[in-house]
């Protein structure tokens, strides 16, 4: 007999033998299609605590899945898969390895805040997506994307100098995710540049590659963004159990 | 102490009340609004009561004429307390119309006031003629027209029975459950399986508080022996298609979107306070509690106490309540207003 809504069924559960014969009936191939159970093995269960730690799970506690933020996504609307409510009975319930096939998918969260509007209980479903996100990053569960690397790259040049310089960012970008700085579009650019030969503007961008800008006056300001990150790095390294940076 | 007794409001509970402090033979004032007498379930036009399934006007009916016929009883219909002053044992309430009434003590039975659908938009009360509240449909029962869709008169073939309307809800400030909407769903969808037994009804839930003895009768009933399905979701918005309404939401328990079209959509509309009770607190001089239904002084010990000594609450006065209980706290109120003892003045203590 087929299987019905076989998308249902996760495809590592799906088992075909190639080879078998139970009681003298060969059923090799997909005559011996089996389902094997789906069981939760364990619970987590500080998972919730530790979303609840993060700026924005504080509220997570109170859901009572009516599945009103789910109704009310943006984002579900166009990928089912998306579910808040879902992922909220997870945390909930400490069901960590459920919660990790999603994600991938978690982080997609447009914080368009409809779910804020609409839950009963103001969980602030959002909030909790961000904490969720945060939780997965912080416990190494996502691996960084290019997009983070150039905002690591670019901030870090900010809270330094309080300015950035182009080339830099470009180069650290480049240098951080393991490609050539002769990318073709650059290359391009700069022939382009060269071709047009716009002395000062060459000069000024030659320059800032040797005297880095930097604001006036940017010391104490540098140290009050270094202190402050430092300060909420700490805090949600301790909300999941982490130890400080310095013992990564 | 043999004052008269002032009951304000001539609901299930004040009927109840005043039944019982005249039947010992105390004289009573039931003051009403309303041109009659009778509460929520005459006012409104409720159908058969829970648990008893006894038609509320042949019931309440009954009970107002028990407290008509007493001599011991005064009722003021069509009437309000404009000012209620004097000290426990000596009060003199002064009516709207001038009309003063002096009484001993009081009790408040003022009731509850139905949530208004129209306070949540997105379920289409107030757009779409064919979404009615609870309160609609026990009229279309009581009146004996049966279920109809108000747009055309047609027999539904499918009703949609959206729970916690107006309950449970901290967008719109009400946070408590209104404890009769579950099972005065699950009563009315058995009413219409039976009057249309065509008909599919459905029920859309969060959580299903039909407490106590009603489990068996009420939500195993309804489901078992009329066939009403149940599904765990809060609906999002109800919308129409131009013929049908259509009902979205998610099926919490498979996790799959609900687009569903049915012919009639029913808000199981909770109890808000009466929204007289910022007037009824500042006149009694007595204190809301958080929720704006009157306070009761204590949970055990002494009953129907308010904040104010000799001024008494019963019935959903206090919070949402169900009938039978409000009639059994009416009768405790009036147990506490025929012992009510004030506490002596200083001087008179002195003597």
């Amino acid at each position: 007999m087929p299987i019905h809504e076989k998308s249902l069924i996760r495809p590592e559960k799906l088992v075909e033998h190639e080879e078998l014969v139970i009681e003298g009936m060969d059923v090799s191939g997909h005559w011996s299609t089996f389902i094997e159970g789906r069981s939760v093995p364990d619970y987590n269960e500080t998972l919730q605590e530790e979303i609840a730690a993060l700026p924005g799970g504080e509220n997570i506690h109170r859901c009572w899945q009516c599945g009103s933020c789910t109704n009310a996504c943006t984002v579900n609307a166009l990928n089912p898969d998306f579910n808040p409510r879902y992922w909220i009975y997870l945390i909930r319930m400490g069901m960590e390895e459920e919660l990790l096939r999603d994600k991938d998918i978690i982080w997609q969260c447009v914080s368009c805040n409809k779910c804020t509007y609409a839950c009963p209980r103001d969980v602030v479903p959002e909030q909790v997506m961000k904490a969720t996100s945060h939780w997965l990053e912080l416990k190494g569960h996502t691996p960084k994307s290019p997009s983070m690397i150039f905002d690591e790259a670019f901030s870090e040049q900010v809270f330094e100098r309080g300015k950035i310089e182009d080339g830099l960012v470009l180069r650290e970008f480049f240098k951080r995710t393991g490609q050539p700085v002769t990318q073709p579009w650059l290359v391009a650019l700069v022939s382009g540049l060269v071709k047009r030969f716009p002395v000062f503007y060459l000069m000024k961008l030659g320059l800032a590659t040797v005297f880095r800008p930097r604001t006036r006056g940017w010391g104490k300001a540098r140290d009050a963004i270094e202190e402050y990150v430092h300060e909420c790095e700490e805090r949600n390294r301790r909300a999941v159990g982490l130890g400080t940076k310095g013992a990564k | 102490m043999s004052q008269p007794i002032l009951i304000v409001g001539g609901g299930p509970a004040g009927l109840s009340a005043a039944h019982a402090a005249a039947s010992a033979g105390r004289k009573v004032t039931l003051i009403e609004k309303e041109d009659r007498l009778g509460g929520a379930p005459i006012l409104s036009g409720y159908a058969k009561l829970v648990p008893s399934h006894e038609w509320a006007s042949d019931v309440i009916g009954a009970m107002v004429k028990r407290v008509v016929d007493n001599p011991n009883v005064t009722v003021r219909t069509g009437a309000r307390v404009q000012s209620f002053d004097g000290t426990p044992g000596a009060f003199t309430a002064t009516l709207k119309d001038g009309g003063k009434v002096e009484v001993g003590s009081a009790i408040l039975t003022t009731g509850f006031t139905h949530f208004d659908s129209v306070n949540k938009p997105e379920w289409g009360f107030g757009t779409y003629p064919d979404v009615v509240t609870t309160t609609q449909l026990e009229q279309m029962i009581s009146s004996g027209k049966g279920v109809r869709c108000p747009s055309d008169g047609r027999k539904p073939d499918r009703v949609a029975i959206l729970l916690c309307v107006g309950s449970r809800d901290r967008q719109i400030g009400r946070e408590w459950c209104s404890k009769i909407c579950c099972t005065v769903s699950a009563n009315l969808a058995m009413e219409i399986r039976e009057e249309l037994p065509e008909s599919n009804v459905y029920i859309y839930y969060m959580d299903i508080r039909t407490f106590g003895l009603y489990e068996g009768e009420f939500y195993w009933g309804s489901q078992e022996e009329y066939k009403v399905k149940y599904i765990k979701a809060r609906i999002a918005e109800v919308t129409s298609d131009g013929k049908r309404l259509l009902v979205k939401g998610e099926d919490t328990l498979v996790k799959r979107p609900i687009s569903i079209p049915f012919d009639m959509v029913v808000h199981a509309v909770g109890m808000d306070p009466n929204v007289d009770n910022m007037t009824i607190s500042s006149v009694f001089g007595v204190k809301l509690n958080k929720y704006g239904y009157i306070e009761r002084k204590n949970t055990y010990t002494t009953l129907c106490e308010t904040s104010r000594p000799g001024v008494f609450v019963a019935g959903s006065a206090t919070g949402p309540e169900t009938i039978d209980d409000s009639i059994a706290q009416g009768s405790a109120a009036a147990m506490a207003a025929l012992t009510f003892v004030p506490a002596k003045t200083p001087a008179e203590a002195a003597e």
